[in-house]
């Protein structure tokens, strides 16, 4: 290869990339995930410092359904910064884990993860491809209750399953629960979990190409899972500063405070540094992924083969079949009675009609007999 | 005038009180049990393997006797494991088959022919529920878990770990809380008071525990030095949230209202209206199935065997002590004897 000259500006391709997509603009799709009262919608509106989702209303909290079900919920916002444009969506999983019984509660969400992943297959194998609604999920933030123990047999079941289709990341929700050393303590128990339990976490490449990005890199891995306080409020601290943070009685616990949580680091994380590579993993890493194991076993163009595992619809089949087979009972019952009835009918008309047989023969003996009384007196 | 003279009474004669403690793990049951004890009662939960983290554990019932200096006979029973597995349907009839098992026990105690004067009274007398401080509302395992157990035991709905929430999230969610209770009809603890028979003192005194409601809860073992003064206190790098202090928690309050002030209330309530009506509620129960045979026969028939176990005990020990007697007789027959054969003897060398 030899070197050009002066320079023919080849060096000039990443600007012109730069320009194409800063007129394209990003799509971005986030996941919160967790039970509810644990600050999700708060961290969403704090992490873009505008409302983007409004929080909960307790008017109707009577009004709720018998069925104990995972709702998705999808919010969507256009966000600009020095004519950047971002479609974000942010996807709620209200339910999740409010019930006694949250069996198989995970089901709708993995559901909705590999179907936009199969949504978008699907696109590309179109004739016309332009339009693109892409919403697959690049990152899932797991928000953990601040127990000060350890992972519930629920969180577990779920990140296995999400870590595996989608960048996982853990929070610890409520962070300013816990006091620092417990904090710490539960923090290392829930990466030996996460360790012992294969669940797959997002990680990024750590090494860069200056010295301050790896350092930055390093200390943001250090920090998973991240603790987090989200607020939207502007409170003043004891010593005059106005932050954003949580004014309790005995001080004000701010957000963007390093000793207090990790919420800067996690913002660096989602949106600094790292939205880039949380879009194109998802894309390259996990999307060639669900697409290879599709592909094994489906043809193009075939509808994918959904299982239904949903035990609730298991249920009501099983009172359907029984249904359907009570009245296939009641019904052929009827049928044998009703047949017997005819039997017994015919049988009764048979002997009517042999009665009057033998009546009729009774008579014609008799007309005989008269017959031939009468024949041999004309004799 | 009556309930102060009670009090005196009580604290000259020493009481005896059960206590039990129900919530998801994490919200600081059994921290407070320490922090209520003064003392290490409840040993700190450990954490299983990582490997094991896993494996859904059931609930546990676990009752704590606490022994202290001031005649006090407290047994705390903590109940870990409840809420935290993916189903928990079945939590809530371990706990009040608990609770119903302290009644039987009761009332087969009273119906025996021969009653122990040492029986030991377990039942308990009330139950303090800690709800999670999401902020929001009751959850449905919480709504579930107070209307189940609310007929047999007094409960108490408490807030853990309360130093989440700033004061107006607080007040918020107390609000809400009590709406909720209202709302789906359960029937908790609320310090009873008649404005017109009470005295101003107890009614002023319970209207205010009932505003307290549900108690927010802070609990925490460790003591550090804030201003001198060395106090319990939980340090967070934006401040210091004291356990005793009214401002920052209602512990103290609660303290005081369950074993000093309000613990003979509970106890009469337990004794006099819950115990009553289980034991209605069975014996109408047995009455019915009586006639049909039912598995409260079994109970008699089994109180009967006992009752004839017991008479066969009592004889066999009445055969023991004339067995024992009668050998003692012989004893002494045998020693008359020898002591005849030697005068004999005696007699017989003096004639030779």
């Amino acid at each position: 290869m030899s070197q050009v000259g002066a320079g023919i500006g080849i060096a000039n391709l990443p600007n012109q990339r730069h320009k194409i997509v800063a007129k394209r603009g990003a799509n971005f799709t986030l996941m919160v995930c967790g039970e509810s009262g644990l600050g999700k919608t708060t961290f969403i509106n704090t992490l873009f410092t505008t409302a983007i989702k409004t929080p909960k209303t307790y008017k109707r909290r009577y009004n709720k359904t018998a069925e104990k079900t995972v709702e998705i919920e999808i919010i969507r916002a256009e966000l600009e910064e020095k004519q950047f444009n971002v479609k974000l969506s942010v996807i709620d999983t209200p339910g999740f884990g409010d019930y006694t019984n949250n069996r198989d509660s995970w089901m709708p969400i993995v559901d909705f993860i590999d179907d936009q992943h199969e949504s978008y297959m699907r696109q590309e194998h179109q004739p016309k491809r332009q339009e693109l609604s892409d919403m697959r999920v690049h990152c899932c933030l797991y928000f953990i209750r601040p127990t000060g123990h350890t992972l519930k047999p629920l969180d577990i079941e779920v990140m296995k399953r999400l870590g595996t289709r989608v960048n996982l990341i853990p929070v610890v929700a409520k962070a300013d629960t816990m006091t620092p050393t417990d904090l710490h303590k539960f923090k290392k128990r829930i990466l030996e979990v996460i360790a012992a339990q294969n669940i797959q976490c997002y990680t990024f490449p750590l090494e860069s190409d200056d010295e301050a990005s790896t350092k930055r890199n390093m200390s943001i891995m250090a920090a998973m899972p991240f603790s987090i306080i989200g607020s939207t409020e502007d409170v003043q601290t004891l010593d005059g500063r106005v932050v954003k943070g949580r004014q309790y009685s005995w001080g004000v616990a701010e957000v963007e405070n390093e000793d207090h949580c990790d919420f800067k680091k996690l913002r660096q994380l989602l949106i600094r540094t790292h939205m880039l590579d949380l879009i194109s993993s998802t894309e390259e890493t996990h999307y060639e992924t669900y697409r290879h194991a599709q592909m094994e076993t489906r043809k193009i163009g075939e509808p994918k083969v959904k299982t239904v595992t949903n035990p609730k619809w298991k249920e009501e089949e099983e009172a359907l079949r029984k249904r359907f087979t009570e009245q296939v009972r009641l019904e052929e019952n009827r049928f044998r009675s009703w047949e017997q009835q005819l039997i017994a009918e015919r049988d009764r008309l048979n002997k009517d009609l042999e009665a009057e047989h033998s009546h009729i023969k009774a008579l014609e003996a008799e007309l005989e007999s008269m017959q031939v009384g009468l024949s041999p007196k004309r004799k | 005038m009556a309930h102060r003279v009670g009090r005196r009474k009580n604290v000259k004669k020493g009481f005896q009180f059960t206590l039990m403690a129900v919530g998801a793990s994490g919200l600081g049951r059994t921290t407070f049990i320490n922090t209520l004890c003064d003392a290490d009662v409840v040993p700190k939960r450990e954490c299983d393997e990582p490997e094991m983290a896993h494996i859904e554990e059931g609930i546990k019932i676990k009752p704590y006797s606490v022994e202290d200096g001031v005649k006090i006979s407290l047994t705390v029973v903590d109940t870990p494991g409840f809420g935290d597995m993916i189903d928990n349907e079945y939590c809530f009839q371990e706990i009040l088959g608990y609770l119903e098992r302290q009644y039987d026990d009761i009332l087969s105690e009273e119906s025996r022919i021969k009653r122990n004067p040492r029986f030991r009274d377990n039942r308990v007398h009330a139950l303090l529920y800690f709800i999670a401080p999401t902020g929001h509302s009751l959850r449905e395992i919480d709504i579930e878990l107070m209307k189940r157990l609310s007929p047999r035991i007094n409960v108490i709905p408490v807030i853990g770990k309360s130093d989440t929430l700033t004061p107006s999230e607080l007040a918020d969610f107390k609000k809400r809380i009590m709406q909720d209770i209202e709302h789906y009809n359960i029937p908790i603890y609320n310090f009873p008071y008649d404005p017109e028979e009470d005295d101003e003192e107890t009614v002023y005194e319970n209207s205010e525990l009932r505003s307290l409601l549900p108690f927010a809860l802070i609990g925490c073992e460790e003591e550090i030095v804030v201003n001198g003064r060395k106090v319990r206190a939980r340090q967070y790098p934006w401040g210091i949230v004291e356990v005793d202090n009214s401002q920052h928690c209602d512990f103290a309050k609660l303290r005081f209202a369950l074993l000093s002030s309000h613990l003979q209330d509970l106890k009469e309530i337990t004794h006099d209206y819950l115990y009553e009506n289980y034991r209605t509620e069975k014996l109408s129960r047995s009455a019915e199935n009586l006639a049909e045979g039912d598995s409260s026969q079994e109970d008699h028939h089994m109180r009967m065997r006992e009752e004839q176990t017991r008479k066969e005990e009592d004889k066999l020990r009445e055969i023991e002590l004339k067995v024992q007697r009668e050998l003692k007789e012989k004893q002494q027959e045998l020693v008359a004897k020898q002591q005849q054969l030697r005068d004999i003897d005696a007699n017989l060398v003096t004639v030779q």
